[in-house]
């Protein structure tokens, strides 16, 4: 265990500097070998790339809904139409399928959160200290916790899609399963840091024991398992954006369609809705925890 | 049910509290050692002593938070658990159910109202799943009312308890203990941390419960107090007899005309040698047999 190398205590200004050089090396270690084996290259034309890059994404395709050609004609090279297309129509069109993209990440990030919050309850409740549970179960529990947390939910995705199939599924058990060790984590600490003498104030008036859970240890827990809930769900959220490139479902799926096929218009708009979604979802549970806590 | 369980009714019904050659350690360290203590039903008594005399423990174990090691504990007519002995939980709850304990640290729900703080005042005698809903009756919550009106914090019932100030919490604490209609007040420095005014105030309200102070219309029967205090100016406010604690030990006890300058001191230099109050005889050797257990 890496933790058990790690003196409790560092000794002073020593061993805050050796820390420190400690760091610096393996910052160096990283830099040095990457530039050794000619990793460390911005390529050959970067400010170039980067102003054609900026170039087609500063046309998002949700404006062809309104300013695109009507009648844009495909022709071959003898100059006979090959066939007409209506851009406003095919844009609106792929805004329709951006929206049930939008919906599917958000059903895929909401239900996976849920899941993995009802999956991490009772090991929270076997990994809290405070409530002494029996040590092998606590170990098991904590490990269960520490695996799935290490997991990326691409990976878990990846396996999943091999199991359950292609589809949202995979993606709201791989959000489920990553979760799972975070929500785990931060309900444990929630129940550690339970205000002891508020159980002892209703003990103290002749409650049973479930007078007890229900007046003093669930009022004291519950903002910070509803806040804990609401910061995961958010990040959730963004996570399940890209689970589509894996065919897990959602808003990733058209983030893989839009890089192959070059369509960087598309990608854009793809990208101001995730960020919209993104920034709504922090504001409204930024100012949810704010009111519970 | 052994003979040493807590709800045997074999103690005197005027006497409220009866100690009889207890000890109470703690880590291998004797912290108290009473060899008879008797208070009557009705009785005003408070306990004085320098920090870490064992007044807290006193109380705690007066109200089944610290078991003794040893000795016999009755309280309002019901024996406690000493030693290893352990009886039903329900009859040490009943037992709780009667007595008000105004602790240290007020031990308030801090993210429930003032009127839900207060309300839990009754849980002790209502039970069932409306209560885990925190689900009462008009009654109950009128009632609630009358105690928040008594302790004259009415205007914050709403609120919630950790938005209030230390004066405010502590009258919510006191509004509780007003809705268990106690026959036994435990408090535990009430006026610790406040103001000279509104330490006067609480101790007054205390007193004023203590006396049967009508709730809802209700005036109940006088509750025996007694107070943990470290300020001796409120000790004729709150007391008609003191008991000194030092180093866990009864060095005094006497009616409060009797309280002087004197004993007072004897009390609170801590350089005043044990042998200063050799009177009180004790078995140190017994003390370290014994192991403390909190509930």
């Amino acid at each position: 265990m890496i933790h058990n190398l790690i003196p409790p205590r560092l000794s002073g200004r020593f061993g805050f500097l050796a820390l420190t050089l400690t760091y610096a090396a393996l910052v160096i270690a990283c830099l040095g070998t990457l530039a050794a084996s000619g990793d460390l290259s911005l390529g050959r034309h970067p400010v170039a790339n980067i102003v054609k890059t900026l170039g087609e994404f500063s046309h998002p395709s949700f404006l062809d809904v309104w300013l695109g050609n009507e009648h844009l004609e495909y022709r071959s090279d003898d100059g006979t139409v090959l066939r007409t297309e209506n851009r406003r129509e095919v844009e609106a069109n792929f805004l329709t399928q951006l929206a049930a993209a939008t919906w599917t990440t958000i059903r895929i990030g909401t239900l996976g959160s849920l899941l993995g919050a009802l999956l991490a309850l009772p090991l929270a409740v076997l990994v809290a200290r405070n409530l002494a549970a029996p040590r092998v179960l606590s170990i098991l529990a904590k490990m269960v916790l520490d695996t799935t947390r290490s997991i990326h939910t691409l990976v878990f995705g990846l396996i999943l899609v091999g199991i359950v199939g292609l589809g949202p599924t995979a993606g709201i058990l791989a959000i489920a399963l990553h979760s799972l060790g975070t929500y785990g984590k931060l309900y444990a600490e929630a129940i550690e840091a339970l205000d002891m003498q508020a159980i002892e104030a209703v003990r103290a008036v002749g409650a049973d024991p479930a007078q007890v859970f229900f007046n003093s240890v669930w009022p004291s827990v519950l903002p910070q398992f509803v806040s804990s809930h609401l910061y995961i769900w958010e990040y959730n959220i963004r996570d399940s954006t890209i689970l589509g490139l894996i065919g897990a479902g959602g808003l990733g799926l058209l983030i893989s369609e839009a890089t192959a096929l070059f369509q960087w218009g598309r990608l854009a708009t793809i990208l101001i809705v995730i960020v919209v979604l993104v920034s709504l979802f922090d504001a409204v549970s930024r100012r949810i925890r704010q009111a519970l806590l | 049910m052994t003979p040493e369980n807590v709800g045997t009714e074999n103690a005197s019904e005027a006497e409220a509290i009866r100690l009889d050659s207890v000890i109470c350690q703690a880590k291998g360290r004797p912290i108290l050692d009473v060899t008879s203590l008797v208070i009557r039903q009705g009785e005003r008594v408070a306990i004085i002593g320098h920090n870490g005399a064992g007044k807290s423990t006193l109380l705690r174990m007066l109200s089944g938070f610290v078991i003794p090691t040893r000795g016999t504990v009755n309280v309002l007519g019901r024996r406690l658990n000493v030693g290893t002995t352990r009886s039903s939980p329900s009859a040490l709850r009943s037992l709780r159910a009667e007595i008000g304990h105004v602790m240290q640290g007020l031990h308030l729900v801090h993210r429930l109202s003032a009127l839900d703080n207060v309300l839990i005042g009754c849980l002790g005698r209502r039970r069932g799943w409306r209560t885990w809903a925190r689900y009462y009756t008009p009654e109950d919550i009128s009632e609630a009312e009358s105690a928040l009106n008594a302790s004259g914090i009415l205007s914050r019932a709403e609120m919630r308890v950790d938005r209030l100030s230390g004066g405010e919490r502590q009258k919510v604490a006191l509004a509780r203990m007003l809705m268990q209609h106690p026959r036994l007040i435990l408090a535990d420095e009430p006026t610790a941390a406040l103001d000279p005014q509104a330490a006067t105030e609480i101790c007054s309200l205390l007193a004023n419960a203590a006396n049967g102070l009508p709730i809802a219309g209700n005036k109940s029967a006088p509750a025996t107090l007694v107070t943990v205090v470290h300020n001796p100016v409120l000790l004729p406010l709150l007391a008609d007899r003191v008991i000194g604690l030092k180093h866990g030990k009864i060095a005094f006890d006497l009616p409060i005309v009797e309280v002087d300058d004197a004993s007072l001191l004897l009390l609170y230099r801590m350089d005043q040698s044990l042998s200063a109050i050799n009177w009180i005889t004790s078995d140190h050797q017994e003390q370290q047999r014994f192991t403390p257990e909190i509930l």
